[in-house]
């Protein structure tokens, strides 16, 4: 079996739930650990922090 | 805030030195220091650098330096090179700010005891609140100047055509304006500051229009001014040519007529004895006496009396409908027009005898704003802006009374229109036959030649197919040339819908009324024109240090949603997302502790749900009374009287019907799960509901208002933007990420991860309109959009949704094996049927009450 290079992600529950529907777009999950924990593919991180970024950023509201 | 930073530059210049030259920063640090320093001993120069401020100087300085004064004096010989060192410096850190870079203002010998900033590109102007002279400069900033934001320490403002065109209406004079400016700024005024004032305020006030015979006439005293506004196009053609007129013969085209003389003027309600100006006076501590009098004479209300050199007036008429027109395009050319009322010698309407009740006394603020009304001893037209629950009928009552000629009341709902009508009763002597009502139910006259009509703007401003009834009814507003048209809550009202009004009824004075001079578009400024300059805005933190209206403390409780309601939240597009973080089961949790600990502490507490699904949702599960547009009208009553009286009802939930029409001065504690998206007028409705609280003047009262706000949802953006409008006014909110012992409370609903699976699958199962809000009020015909009882808070509406399923009708009939027991009872039901009990003492009292009444009614 080919071994993949993974990351071991800690967040809170509403962030794992986020990552959750983001997986469902494009599989980036290798193991959903537990509440707090996941671990996800290493090539993809980069992108994973910025859609998530991009998903929090939504609910801010900004002066301008 | 820009102008802040700026000019800050000098202080922060050691930030780019760190960056650039690693080694050198202590060294910069020093040299900034000490420019300061020896700036500030250098003598001051100004002669009207006052005795408290160079107390002030002298002392700051001592602290400044004193850590740093042997260093001082080594370097004290520098001082010659102190143009160099100061290029040198804001080569450093010009180019952090690009275009906002206002180095080269520099600052006077005493800043330090001066409390304004002023930025020269926009305008700004940015007060140091904690200055000991700042209750003056504000003063006189709020004359001449639009509020933009007013937080404990900083308040910024802004200098606007609409402010300057308002402060010379009060009767400030140009170069006074930018003398005390001078005065207070840290920086000479910049001449493009100057020039701005000078250009705005040259032309103001010199055109006036005025409504003679009912007849609308542009006056001056200057015929020049007249001959320039008639080579405009649009005022030429709204012009109306009454004799027989050739346009060669120029000063014979106006009519000619004496001007007004101004007398004494009293307003009523206020007793003389309380007539206080010491505001401005006390502070000679700090201010020295020419400082003091130059106020007065600039800021004071007794001597705002505008000019009148000139005994003749010349006028024109123009078109009443076009008066719009000829009023944007007189903006436009820089020559506003005034629009002042000489009600006092208006023989041709005949009087209203109206009075105040002697019993009403005014607060001083609410004086402070109708003496900008009728400072000159006529009536000016304009805007005054009062915070929720500070009295702004009784302004516009004393208003009215000041005036006593006819007057129309407009306001934007059917229960606002009976609400000012009981008030117009309450406070002042008028009676049952002179105040009528113009709605779509009732439609009165008053009889008798004057009276007060009270009516809703859609009432008014309609042009489609009426009634014959409010045909008629229109007929008689229209040909009537009415004293005083008061407009209340004239922030949501459309623009067209005003221009409609502003032209087919004629009005002498209009006096607008609100709370938020805010909207969602930014129309604002169209009300300036259509109504007049905004007279009087007072600041809410003051009137809560004056205990007028309740101090609050504002929190935001951010509640975490439970990874099942999130999940569905996330996957969930439609508008039911928003009765999933509604429901979060963290938030009942929350609602339920803080209504536990408030209830504990002996408050009064409201909870408002702008979402009827979830209100009764809340309600029944929590064991609390609720009100909502379908609850019965009797059923209402005999809530809100256990909510008054009983010490066992201290909970009520209310839907968006208690945003306005529900008073409850007993409640001191304001619990938010739900509410209309980022409006921010809704925002400061609902804090005005606990502002007035009864308990506000106990020692160290404090009215509390909770918003609960699910994380990671929109409900944050919406709270952010909600509270805007409120941070602008100077309060802070708090963000409440944990709530301190919420785990341990007994009975605390939704604790098993069963239960809340439970109660996601009923929100689940809820029909998508449930989501929507405030479904529960009906708008009654005529009602405003953006009003309490409408859906929309000037938000695009969605047309309700029609949902058609199929079923078997045992399974609609509930016959499919299944019998229903409901266990989530709502406590409205529980609730005795009599009145909440009354104390004996009480209820002896109303017996020997009734009695007497009983006498009194036999001959």
């Amino acid at each position: 079996m080919k071994a993949i290079r993974g990351v071991l992600l800690t967040c809170d529950s509403a962030v794992k739930q986020i990552l959750l529907t983001l997986n469902e777009r494009e599989n980036f999950i290798i193991e959903d650990l537990d509440d707090f924990h996941v671990v996800i593919k290493a090539d993809e991180e980069y992108r994973v922090r910025r859609e998530l970024e991009a998903e929090l950023e939504k609910n801010t509201y900004s002066l301008e | 805030m820009a102008s802040k930073r700026a000019a800050e530059g000098p202080a922060d210049s050691f930030n780019p030195a760190k960056k650039s030259r690693k080694g050198k920063d202590d060294e910069d640090y020093a040299e900034t220091d000490n420019l300061d320093a020896v700036e500030i001993q250098s003598p001051p120069d100004t002669p009207s650098t006052t005795r408290g401020a160079k107390i002030n100087v002298s002392a700051l300085t001592r602290k400044l330096a004193e850590a740093r004064h042997a260093r001082v004096q080594e370097e004290a010989h520098q001082e010659s090179s102190l143009t160099a060192h100061r290029r040198q410096q804001d080569a450093l850190v010009s180019h952090i700010f690009h275009d906002l870079d206002f180095s080269w203002l520099h600052l006077k010998p005493d800043h330090a005891s001066r409390p304004l900033w002023i930025s020269p590109e926009d305008g700004h102007i940015i007060l140091e609140a904690f200055s000991p002279i700042a209750e003056q400069a504000q003063d006189f900033l709020v004359a001449i100047s639009e509020p933009v934001s007013r937080p404990a320490f900083i308040h910024e403002y802004k200098l606007t055509h609409y402010s300057l065109y308002a402060a010379v209406s009060v009767g400030l004079q140009t170069e006074d304006i930018i003398e005390v400016l001078n005065r207070l700024s840290k920086v000479p005024v910049p001449d493009s500051i100057a020039d701005y004032i000078r250009e705005r305020t040259l032309s103001y006030g010199k055109v006036k229009l005025v409504l003679k015979h009912n007849r609308y006439f542009v006056e001056s005293s200057h015929p020049e001014t007249l001959q320039i506004l008639l080579k405009d196009k649009i005022i030429r053609e709204a012009r109306v040519h009454t004799q027989v007129v050739d346009t060669s013969i120029r000063a014979a085209t106006f009519t000619t007529s004496k001007a007004p003389v101004k007398g004494s003027l009293v307003i009523p309600g206020i007793k003389e004895g309380e007539k206080k100006k010491d505001d401005l006076l006390t502070n000679g501590k700090n201010g020295s006496k020419t400082d003091a009098e130059l106020f007065t004479s600039v800021v004071g209300v007794d001597n705002d009396e505008v000019d009148e050199d000139d005994d003749n007036v010349h006028a024109f008429e123009i078109d009443d409908a076009k008066i719009d027109d000829v009023k944007k395009r007189c903006n436009e050319l820089e020559y506003p027009m005034l629009e002042e009322y000489d009600f006092r010698n208006d023989t041709v309407n005949a009087n209203l005898d109206i009075d105040l009740k002697p019993s009403t006394v005014i607060r001083s603020y609410q004086e402070t704003s109708l003496s900008k009304m009728f400072g000159n001893g006529r009536a000016r037209s304009g805007i005054i802006v009062l915070p929720c629950g500070a009295g702004k009928t009784l302004v516009g009552i004393t208003a009215a009374c000041t005036i006593k000629k006819s007057c129309l009341v407009l306001c934007t709902s059917s229960v606002s229109v009976m609400q000012w009508r009981q008030q117009f009763m309450q406070w002042s002597n008028v009676t049952d036959k002179q105040i009528a009502v113009f709605t779509a139910e009732s439609k009165e006259k008053f009889a008798g030649e004057s009276g007060i009509v009270v009516s809703t703007y859609s009432m008014v401003a309609n042009t489609h197919n009426r009634s014959h009834e409010s045909k008629k009814m229109m007929e008689f507003l229209t040909s009537r040339e009415w004293g005083f048209i008061l407009l209340d809550e004239v922030h949501v009202v459309p623009a067209a819908m005003f221009r409609r009004v502003v032209t087919t009824i004629k009005a002498h004075a209009k006096l607008g009324l609100t709370a938020t001079l805010v909207r969602e578009d930014d129309k604002i400024a169209d009300l300036n024109y259509m109504i007049g300059p905004k007279l009087y805005e007072a600041n809410w933190m003051d009137l809560a240090a004056k205990g007028h209206i309740a101090n609050v403390q504002c929190a935001e409780v951010w509640c975490p949603m439970t990874p099942e309601f999130y999940r569905e939240y996330l996957r969930e597009q439609s508008r039911k997302r928003m009765l999933l973080y509604c429901m979060n089961p963290k938030k009942f949790q929350a609602c339920q502790f803080l209504i536990k600990y408030h209830e504990d502490r002996g408050d009064k507490i409201i909870v408002f749900s702008d979402n009827v699904y979830a209100l009764e949702a809340y309600a029944k599960k929590l064991g609390k009374l609720y009100i909502h547009g379908g609850t019965g009208q009797t059923e209402r009553m005999r809530i809100l009287q256990w909510f008054q009286h009983s010490p066992e009802v201290n909970t009520i939930f209310l839907s968006k019907v208690g945003d306005t029409s529900i008073d409850l001065p007993e409640a001191t504690c304001l619990i938010q799960i739900s509410s209309h998206f980022g409006s921010r007028r809704q925002e400061a409705q609902r804090l005005g509901r606990i502002l007035r609280a009864k308990r506000r003047n106990d020692e160290g009262f404090n009215a509390f208002f909770y918003s609960l706000v699910s994380k990671d949802t929109q409900e944050m953006f919406y709270s952010t933007k909600r509270q805007q409008f409120l941070i602008d006014q100077g309060y802070a909110f708090k963000v409440i990420t944990h709530l301190d012992g919420l785990d341990d409370l007994p009975s605390l609903v939704y604790k098993s991860r069963d239960e809340q699976i439970e109660l996601l699958s009923s929100v689940l199962l809820a029909n998508e309109s449930e989501a929507d809000l405030g479904t529960d009020v009906r708008a009654g015909e005529g009602d405003l959009a953006g009003t309490i009882t409408s859906k929309d808070f000037g938000m695009p509406t969605k047309m309700p949704a029609v949902q058609r399923t199929t079923g078997s009708l045992t399974a609609l009939s509930g016959a499919q094996h299944m019998s229903y027991v409901e266990q989530n009872k709502s406590a409205n039901k529980r609730l005795a049927r009599e009145v909440a009990p009354r104390h004996k003492l009480f209820a002896k009292r109303d017996k020997d009450k009734a009695t007497a009444r009983k006498e009194a009614r036999k001959p």
